[in-house]
């Protein structure tokens, strides 16, 4: 790590008091590089997409896909228009990162929106808020009309020709929608259902007109990235993997919290230093790292894994939406993967059969072994079933629901073990 | 012509197919449930997985990647893909549950899914016997289940409309039926409700499934989750028969198949012709079937004395030659019909030409703006242009009520057309008149005629019908009337391997079998009684008859009907279908 992390200052959320003002965010340089992109000749949009690509901003929704390469799928503008649908949904378990945006700094994502918006001759921006966050909502639609009030919003923004609106929308208290596609789908008034790849949002997205779905946190980094320049960016943190993260930390830990620090931390300093140990002092036994749908980690297996894509792969697991959920040694690990099944099983649209039975299945046996009913051949049984769900469905949520199964009992076997009956037959 | 390999196998394919289609078209059978050929694909069963590579060019020659043996490098997508979501494409590799254990382990996989949360009982389903669920877990589905667990339930026997009745637990979430109602009949009333495996299909609250289509859903879903109120429980499908046919309620004349058991017709369901109907027909012509066996005329009628008493086949032949030989030829009227085929009609001119009487008249029954542009046209008679490229008299309501009340007019030969029931006529008009009415059902006209000819229904007889787009097309005989059985009667039902059944076969029936015959028979055998027979032996004749004369006609067989689904009679499709 390039940058000592003690001393990093905040980036998407600097510790300044009411930024979420549009006039302390101006007085503190915001909209200023906005303006800059838009008035000078130096920048061009394919000079931005160009600099976001090399800055290496890889998405903070899960995936990790670098935003600028995403954003240089568009094809070339026809006269039509094209969206932007900016993802707020934030619906995994463990993750509660872009609700500090929206109430902290709404401004420099609302800013973000405008030059990736500039680079790609978008029409508009589609918010989409989880249904729940309603107050956020709210905050969230007073930045949006401050923007519009001042100019960075609407028809011809800093005089520069650029017509941009910003729509904010709420979600209704589905998961799903924050899968890409169908979010996209609940956006034209539809059911959220995913829709089936190829075609991809970049050809057929919002309208069948082209479309970029983002993180909210991915379209704050922007700005930074325009301000301080890629190399700047790249020199924070993990290499491959750079830029400030909020990282969302819950579970056993005594102060858990949204923290911004660089990629790349330690696992055991997020948890030792940042968040002041473990409660009553006891051991770590899992950590999932990146919201619910990622493997959990062993306890005892943290040793120099770091909160980056390829350290966590390598460790077995994926950065995700930095929504990390630290459980110490008294968790019992059969009720957390009943409690994230059931998640799952609740949560699914139930287009695909693998994932709408499949789910049903993983909890019903779950339950089965929660409530010491279990068998040998049920881990068996549930390991196959992730074998039958995954990658057989039209969206990811079918691994994100079989992947904890396939990790908690493969990673946790002995307290599965510990639940069960001893088959009398093994199964087949 | 680009090449594609299934199974090892090299087969040649045009444009870029859909690769389940393809499969299908090739004669590979493989299974799947929400694809449609005729909606849109929404990939959401997970049936149709199969393994899929394609080769890897070589940018820089232009030509296909080889291996250190000179085969092809075939690049496999890392997960099973489902083969409706997949275009053919120029090279491709396939391999199917033939010849991949990992294929024939996605289906069984599905199979158990599906069936997890599906009531196992075939028994007393409706849909069993023509069930692509219960048909598909014999092929491909696993032996047993690992489900040890309660089934979720939802609500069954929903009504979602006045024809259309829901079983949720049954349902399997397609969507086909959802897609119909958004791409088909384009009335969006039916969607997915809740969410995951408590998900069903149901209308927007308060609103009911009243799509003049709605049965088309029924059709077309995979399982027995969707059923018709009227059919539901009525047969099962091996005791019925099924015979290909055409709707006559319209004058699109939609095809059919018409489903018979002991000589009663149980439904009719839409048969495919891409170059009339599709895969669909609108409900009311499945309603049909009730005209087929209710209220039918069995046995001649005639009126002796005011009182209408049966007659036998003799005497009605003789009672018809003596109303048309008692009076001069200019004092009979006779009245075709756009009802009635093509032969019928044809047969009736050319008697009473014989005798000098001038053409047939008849008046369309068209209501101007029921049409929908669909399938349900403004025409409601099946055979209007037919009529015409016959030459038959076209006259509006007011004219022919005008010629048949004419005083000179004694003696009225009508071919099936219910003109008092249509108010063109009324029994005030027909007064003092012989009439001789040509009909299968009993009705306001029938009741005034002084000779009713009971004669064959669409579901019984050969006959061809002229549709408004001058699509010439045929049925074929479905039910039985008392004097033909299914053995000697070679245009009889092709509906059940053993279709030709013997006396003793169980389940060949003499029951509800009507006392009628074709009109153009009756015609025949009047003519011969009055020593002048025209040898129409079938129907075949007598359209090879009208084919040879009539010039409109010339060149169109029975067989080219049946091959080139209905024959586009030229000129015809010119020839406007007003209410002049």
């Amino acid at each position: 790590m390039s940058t000592d992390w003690k001393s990093f200052q905040p980036l998407l959320i600097p510790k300044i008091p009411n930024l979420h003002k549009i006039d302390v965010y101006e007085k503190n340089g915001g909209y200023k590089t906005l303006k800059d992109i838009l008035t000078s000749k130096d920048h061009t949009p394919e000079s931005v997409t160009n600099t976001v690509k090399a800055a290496n901003l890889r998405g903070r929704g899960g995936a990790g896909f670098n935003a600028g390469l995403k954003w240089s799928f568009m094809p070339k503008p026809d006269g039509g228009p094209r969206y932007i649908a900016a993802n707020g949904d934030e619906s995994e378990p463990g993750t509660f990162k872009d609700r500090q945006i929206f109430e902290y700094n709404p401004h420099q994502f609302i800013e973000g929106s405008i030059i990736a918006g500039y680079a790609m001759d978008i029409t508009a921006v589609y918010v989409y808020i989880r249904g729940e966050y309603r107050s956020w909502i709210n905050m969230f639609q007073k930045a949006v009309d401050d923007a519009y009030a001042k100019g960075y919003l609407g028809k011809n923004i800093c005089n520069s020709g650029f017509d941009l609106d910003m729509y904010v929308h709420s979600g209704a208290g589905a998961y799903i929608c924050g899968e890409e596609s169908s979010l996209m789908e609940s956006l034209e008034g539809k059911r959220g259902y995913p829709r089936v790849k190829p075609p991809f949002p970049a050809q057929k997205g919002l309208w069948g007109r082209p479309t970029t779905i983002n993180n909210i946190e991915t379209l704050a980094n922007v700005p930074l990235i325009m301000k301080n320049g890629s190399e700047w960016y790249t020199s924070i943190g993990a290499k491959t993997h750079p830029g400030p993260v909020l990282y969302g930390i819950s579970g056993h830990v005594n102060k858990p919290g949204v923290y911004e620090y660089p990629t790349g931390m330690l696992i055991s300093d997020l948890i030792n230093e940042v968040c002041g140990g473990m409660r009553g002092g006891k051991k770590v036994k899992a950590v999932i790292p990146g919201g619910s749908s990622t493997p959990p980690l062993r306890g005892d297996q943290l040793d120099g894994v770091r909160m980056d894509a390829d350290s966590l792969r390598e460790a077995g697991s994926m950065m995700g939406t930095a929504g990390m959920v630290i459980m110490d040694e008294d968790t019992d690990m059969v009720d957390v993967l009943w409690r994230i099944s059931h998640f799952y099983h609740h949560e699914s649209c139930g287009q695909c059969t693998p994932c709408r039975d499949g789910t049903g299945f993983l909890e019903k046996t779950l339950i089965k072994i929660k409530n010491g009913e279990g068998e040998t051949r049920d881990l068996d049984l549930l390991l196959d079933l992730c074998t039958q769900i995954e990658g057989r469905t039209i969206c990811a949520l079918a691994d994100a629901a079989a992947w904890p199964v396939r990790y908690t009992i493969t990673r946790f076997r002995e307290d599965f073990e510990k639940r069960v009956k001893k088959s009398a037959f093994a199964l087949a | 012509m680009p090449e594609i390999f299934i199974d090892d196998k090299r087969y040649e394919f045009e444009g870029s197919p859909v690769l389940l289609q393809f499969l299908l078209d090739v004669g590979l059978d493989h299974p799947f449930f929400c694809y449609h050929p005729s909606l849109s694909i929404p990939a959401n069963c997970r049936q149709c997985y199969v393994e899929v590579g394609t080769p890897v060019p070589n940018r820089e020659t232009g030509d296909y990647e080889l291996d250190e043996n000179g085969e092809r490098v075939i690049r496999f997508f890392p997960k099973l893909m489902p083969a409706c979501k997949m275009e053919a494409s120029d090279g491709m590799v396939v391999k199917t549950h033939r010849s991949s254990e990992l294929v024939k382990r996605g289906h069984k996989d599905v199979l158990e899914f599906i069936l997890m949360n599906h009531p196992l009982d075939c028994p007393i389903c409706d849909q069993a016997g023509e069930c692509p669920l219960q048909i598909q877990t014999y092929k491909y589905g696993p032996e047993g289940s690992r489900f040890e667990h309660k089934k979720v339930h939802k609500p069954k026997r929903i009504k979602l409309g006045p024809r259309v009745i829901l079983d949720a637990e049954r349902c399997i979430n397609c969507t086909r039926c959802v897609r119909f109602t958004e791409e088909i009949s384009q009335t969006h009333q039916l969607a997915i409700i809740s969410r995951g495996d408590k998900n069903y299909p149901a209308t927007a609250p308060g609103r009911e499934f009243d799509d003049p289509y709605s049965l088309n859903t029924v059709d077309i879903c995979p399982v027995g989750a969707l059923t018709s109120s009227d059919f539901r429980f009525k047969a099962r499908v091996w005791e019925m028969n099924q015979t290909p046919s055409i709707d006559v309620t319209n004058g699109k004349g939609a095809n059919i198949d018409i489903w018979t058991r002991d000589n009663l017709v149980m439904r009719i369901t839409p048969r495919f012709n891409p170059n009339v109907n599709d895969y669909w027909m609108p409900d009311f012509g499945r309603d049909d079937y009730r005209r087929m066996n209710e209220n039918r005329i069995s046995r001649p009628e005639v009126k002796v004395d005011d009182t209408r008493i049966k007659s036998s086949w003799h005497n009605a032949v003789l009672t018809f030659n003596e109303y048309l030989s008692g009076v001069n030829n200019k004092e009979i009227l006779g009245i075709g019909s756009a009802f009635s085929s093509v032969e019928d009609n044809y047969a009736l001119n050319k008697l009473l030409n014989r005798i000098g009487v001038s053409e047939l008249v008849f008046t369309p029954n068209i209501e101007e703006g029921s049409g929908d542009g669909f399938l349900i046209s403004d025409d409601k008679y099946p055979n209007t242009n037919g009529c015409r490229l016959l030459g038959l008299k076209e006259m509006n309501p007011a004219g022919l009520n005008k010629a048949i009340s004419a005083a000179s007019v004694k003696v009225v030969v009508m071919m099936e057309d219910d003109l008092v029931g249509r108010s063109v006529v009324t029994a005030e008009d027909l007064k003092d008149k012989k009439v001789i009415y040509f009909g299968s059902n009993n009705n306001e006209t029938s009741k005034l005629a002084d000779l009713v000819v009971p004669i064959t229904c669409s579901a019984e007889h050969t006959a061809s019908y002229v549709n408004v787009d001058g699509r010439i097309q045929r049925t074929i005989p479905a039910k039985e009337t008392l004097y033909t059985n299914r053995k000697l009667n070679l245009e009889m039902s092709v509906g059940r391997l053993d279709r030709y059944a013997t006396k003793y076969d169980n389940w060949s029936s003499d029951d509800n079998r009507i006392d009628c015959v074709p009109a153009w028979e009756f015609i025949e055998n009047a003519a011969e009684q009055s020593g002048q027979p025209f040898n129409f032996a079938d129907a075949r004749d007598v359209f090879e008859d009208l084919s040879k004369s009539i010039d409109a006609f010339s060149g169109i067989t029975y067989e080219r009907m049946d091959d080139e689904l209905g024959v586009v009679i030229a000129g015809s499709e010119k020839q406007k279908v007003t209410s002049a």
